[in-house]
């Protein structure tokens, strides 16, 4: 019931949402105060000069709304998106955008009625060429971002009146958690055989070399491959694989709502990303879903996905058919 | 900072100082504030800054100057509407001087509007005119300039080609708005602050009390237009060579002339003398560059009346007051004048009715009159007693021996003397005051008379130019009154300006003229009659009013809007079909060469699909195909236009490649036929 009364609201918003919206920037707000000014002296002292200025400003007032207009008709737009968009963090996001006739001046782009904050600028559209526009968004919290069109700007071209106009647009952008500080340890790792050796955490540097880096600041100074740092001329360690590389595997409780859901939820992307950058094997519990521990940057995409709809669990489904 | 920025700040800087000109034609602001405006604009405009690190110090400087202005308000040296409009020059000033940016740009402009609010207020010139249509071309692109560079990313070009032209379209369609605006606004007059302003510009003749021999006549080389006439009956010359007289003097010291007269009571008519049947009718325009309240009228005047005063905020009706030496003045003050006269022409019998004190003055002399001067006059004469006789004698004489001259040494002891003796060389003055003098030591009256000499075309109208103005005799004949005897030669009576700037000058004058009817003076009754003009056309008599045009005039005006309907839509069809795109044209060329070349692509295949399968194929047109497909869907799709002449250079390998594979299977046809 209350979800088709929300329908019934959108839709009516739609319906009654005027073609065009005026909004008076702060150097037209003086600029009317002049022309009225300039009517209340004309009309006082009957000083033809005044009439024909204050003639002159209205003009440029309607001439103004005129070009403005022109500038945002015969356009088209798409969303192209973003790769990825985490809480809290700007993302480059880009629509492209294409006028059929005429040229547009200085049009700027935002996403309608999104708490995403941030814009994007072209000051030259020309007529026929798809332009696109690319603007550092930030979104506030994680989580699916219904969109539902694109706004679209112009103060062209005296930048009295900001003339906006709006494209229907359905969409939806995955804002990932934030990735802050991982307060917590990740916990113990999971016990049990991995790879091809049966005692993978007997350190007896007797595993396949997996790769060298340099040593960092509390490691293991016995892991020093010496003759690689003798040449490199800085401590370079050796890694092996099953001896070193764990599996774990995070969990966000079930419990959790509000503010303590979305603190460990960044906790947990947080820690996923440094456990995944030591090479470990990571995975995930949620209420709605289970992912088995898998190292690499798929699965951290895997699990940045999964915790940002932790807590939106209805709208996956239906969200995740329409991509379907 | 880039070419476009700072082509975008010097518009704003222009625009700012063509509204401190709008105001500044109006020669009241203090010449300081002129001066400190132009320097800021000239260091504006040369792109130095000088308070960028100076903007708390400043604006106390800027403080002080508001206190300097407030002062002179208070003491009464200056209006408060001048020293608002001076603030405003300054603050804008200040402005130009400061860091660039958002902010100062907005007030830079703003203040730029009132500026040329404050212009409006204070001049109604026609450069002002001038300077308001500069400041909105100069300001509209600044601001549309600055619009466009505000949303163009860091490092990207400003398009200002781009950008104009739009703009320079908004411009003219807002003039035409606001012409429209102009003609249709009703005009409702509160009047609760009229401001009421000086001639400005204006006046260059000016009608001073005295007329004071010496001096150079500079007056008579200036072309500016003073008077404008319309004469009923219309004497249909090109060169009127008529006296118009403002008035006469009767008492003459050795240096200047005034007159005894005393004024009367004033009048909204004045009659001077009885009027006759050939009387000559004259609606009479004194415009600002006259800068005096003396009436003037050809001579003989007998009645002046129905006049009215313009001022800068109206025009009110003006009463008369009729002075010494038949001198007619307005009461109230204006920046121009019109009225109605009426005059005798010079056949006519013109009787003047003089007090005693005047008639006693017509044979005054100066008590240290030059003997020398009476004696010459008795010697010219040779006994001659018949007044008018006498006058002709001298000054055919005085034409004759006497030349004419506008540069003279400055004032002398005795300038009649020096006229007559010395020099032997003087203007209209030295001629009309050595008759007048030279008849009254012979016993017979006389008097000076001032005013123009001339009179040229103007459209139905006659002009009087600034160098028009001439002083000459009036001979008291008795049964004739007063004659008019002009001792000057007459070739030197008229204007001396040259011809050139006489043109430039009549030019401008027509211009400021059709201003001050059409925008200074446009008031709620010319509305009306425009609008009566549009609902009620000007009647055929000889048609009846019930009549409806002809059934051709209606066929005419169908075939008129037929033709104007289609001729828009065959104009809109052209303009909204889309241009094709540059790339579309090369790829056509592309698969044109290719068809002439017998290659043809299957069904559906694009020339991209083509491309990709010549090179699978490994044909050898694939190589000079595949640079040419991939710059294609580079200019197409990829955001990277065609450069002008880069298609040719791109197709010139593909068209060398198809020639020579011409040229060699031309060559293998008759090998093949050889064989």
């Amino acid at each position: 019931m209350k979800a088709g009364l929300q329908a019934l609201w959108a839709r009516l918003r739609v319906l009654l949402r005027p073609p065009r919206t005026l909004k008076v920037t702060r150097m037209g707000r003086t600029y009317l105060v002049v022309t009225f000014g300039v009517g209340l002296g004309a009309l006082n002292t009957g000083n033809n000069l005044l009439y024909l200025m204050l003639g002159l400003l209205l003009a440029m007032v309607v001439v103004s709304g005129v070009l403005s207009e022109r500038c945002l008709r015969h356009l088209s737009i798409r969303r192209l998106g973003t790769e990825t968009a985490f809480a809290g963090e700007p993302f480059a996001f880009r629509w492209a955008i294409t006028r059929r006739q005429g040229n547009a001046f200085a049009l700027t782009l935002s996403e309608l009625d999104s708490p995403l904050m941030g814009e994007g600028c072209v000051g030259y559209l020309r007529t026929g060429v798809e332009h696109v526009v690319r603007a550092d968004l930030t979104a506030p919290h994680r989580g699916p971002l219904l969109l539902s069109g694109v706004r679209i700007t112009t103060t062209w071209p005296l930048g009295l009146f900001a003339k906006t106009r709006v494209f229907d647009l359905d969409g939806t952008l995955l804002v990932y958690p934030r990735r802050g500080y991982a307060c917590q340890l990740p916990g113990q790792a999971l016990q049990g055989s991995f790879g091809d050796a049966s005692t993978p955490r007997r350190n007896d540097g007797t595993g396949d070399i997996a790769g060298l880096r340099e040593l960092g600041p509390t490691e293991d100074a016995r892991r020093v491959h010496w003759r690689k740092s003798a040449a490199m001329g800085k401590l370079i360690k050796v890694e092996r694989e099953r001896e070193e590389r764990r599996t774990y595997v995070l969990t966000v409780e079930p419990s959790l709502t509000g503010d303590a859901l979305e603190r460990r939820c960044e906790e947990v992307a947080a820690l996923s990303h440094e456990l995944l950058e030591a090479g470990n094997e990571v995975g995930l519990e949620t209420s709605g879903e289970r992912l088995r521990p898998a190292a690499g940057s798929v699965q951290e995409r895997r699990i940045l996905r999964a915790l940002a709809w932790v807590g939106f669990e209805e709208l996956r489904e239906p969200e995740e058919e329409a991509a379907a | 900072m880039s070419a476009p920025s700072q082509l975008r700040l010097r518009l704003r800087d222009l625009g700012a100082g063509a509204a401190f000109g709008s105001m500044a034609v109006s020669w009241q602001l203090p010449v300081w504030t002129v001066g400190l405006f132009a320097v800021a604009l000239v260091c504006a405009l040369a792109g130095r800054r000088l308070f960028a690190k100076r903007v708390k110090a400043t604006s106390v400087l800027l403080l002080g100057v508001a206190g300097v202005l407030g002062l002179s308000v208070y003491v009464g040296q200056l209006d408060l509407v001048v020293a608002a409009c001076s603030f405003a020059g300054l603050i804008t000033a200040h402005r130009m001087l400061s860091t660039p940016d958002v902010r100062t740009d907005g007030q830079v402009q703003l203040t730029g509007l009132l500026m040329v609010a404050g212009g409006a207020a204070l001049s109604g010139e026609l450069t002002f005119a001038v300077f308001l249509v500069a400041f909105g071309i100069f300001s509209s692109l600044s601001m549309g300039l600055a619009v466009v560079e505000a949303a163009v990313p860091e490092g990207e070009p400003l398009p200002v080609r781009a950008v104009v032209r739009p703009l320079s379209v908004g411009l003219l369609f807002a003039v035409v708005g606001a012409a429209a605006f102009f003609i249709l606004f009703p005009r409702l007059n509160w009047s609760m602050a009229g401001r009421r302003t000086g001639p400005g510009l204006g006046a260059t003749t000016g009608l001073a009390d005295t007329v004071r021999l010496g001096g150079a006549g500079t007056l008579k080389s200036n072309p500016r237009v003073v008077l404008r006439a319309h004469l009923t009956p219309d004497p249909g010359m090109e060169q009127l060579g008529a006296y118009w007289v403002a008035r006469t003097y009767d008492t003459f010291d050795g240096q200047e002339w005034t007159s005894v007269g005393k004024p009367k009571r004033p009048h909204v008519r004045v009659t001077l003398r009885p009027g006759g049947e050939r009387s000559v009718h004259q609606r009479i325009e004194l415009l600002p560059a006259y800068g005096a309240r003396t009436l003037v009228a050809l001579e003989t005047p007998t009645r002046l009346g129905n006049a009215r005063a313009h001022q800068a905020s109206r025009t009110l009706p003006a009463t008369l007051l009729e002075i010494g030496g038949g001198e007619v003045r307005f009461m109230e003050g204006g920046i121009a004048y019109s009225y109605e006269a009426t005059s005798l022409p010079p056949e006519e019998k013109a009787s003047t009715q003089l007090t005693e004190a005047e008639h006693g003055q017509l044979l005054a002399l100066p008590d240290r009159l030059d003997p020398r001067v009476a004696e010459l006059a008795r010697r010219v004469l040779g006994g001659e007693g018949e007044p008018l006789a006498a006058a002709y004698k001298l000054s055919a004489w005085l034409q004759r021996e006497y030349a004419y001259t506008l540069e003279l040494g400055g004032d002398v002891e005795d300038p009649l003397a020096d006229f007559l003796f010395e020099r032997k060389a003087g203007h209209c003055e030295h001629f009309a005051t050595a008759l007048t003098i030279m008849l009254r030591t012979q016993g017979f009256s006389a008097r000076l008379s001032s005013g123009f000499f001339g009179g040229e075309r103007s459209n139905e109208d006659y002009i009087l130019r600034a160098g028009d103005a001439h002083a000459w005799t009036h001979v008291l004949v008795p049964e004739r009154g007063f004659v008019t005897v002009d001792a000057t030669p007459p070739g030197n009576r008229a204007s001396q300006s040259i011809a050139a700037l006489q043109f430039l000058t009549g030019l401008y004058e027509a211009i400021e003229g059709r201003w001050r009817t059409a925008v200074i003076d446009y008031s709620l009754r010319d509305q009306l009659e425009a609008a009566q003009s549009l609902i009620r056309p000007p009647r055929d008599p000889s048609r009846s009013s019930a009549r409806l045009p002809p059934a051709r005039t209606w066929g005419l005006a169908l075939l008129v809007a037929l033709l104007t309907y289609g001729t828009w839509r065959i104009l809109s069809a052209r303009v909204s079909t889309p241009r094709l795109h540059a790339a579309t044209h090369f790829v056509d060329t592309v698969e044109r060469l290719l068809r002439e070349a017998g290659l043809r692509p299957r069904e559906g295949e694009t020339l991209e699909e083509l491309t990709a399968r010549l090179v699978r194929e490994q044909h050898s047109l694939a190589e000079p195909l595949a640079p040419l497909t991939r710059r294609y869907l580079e200019a197409r799709f990829g955001q990277r236009p065609l450069a002008p002449g880069e298609a040719e250079r791109l197709l010139e390998p593909l068209r060398r490649y198809l020639e020579a594979r011409r040229a060699a299977s031309s060559e293998a046809g008759p090998r093949r036929q050889a064989s």
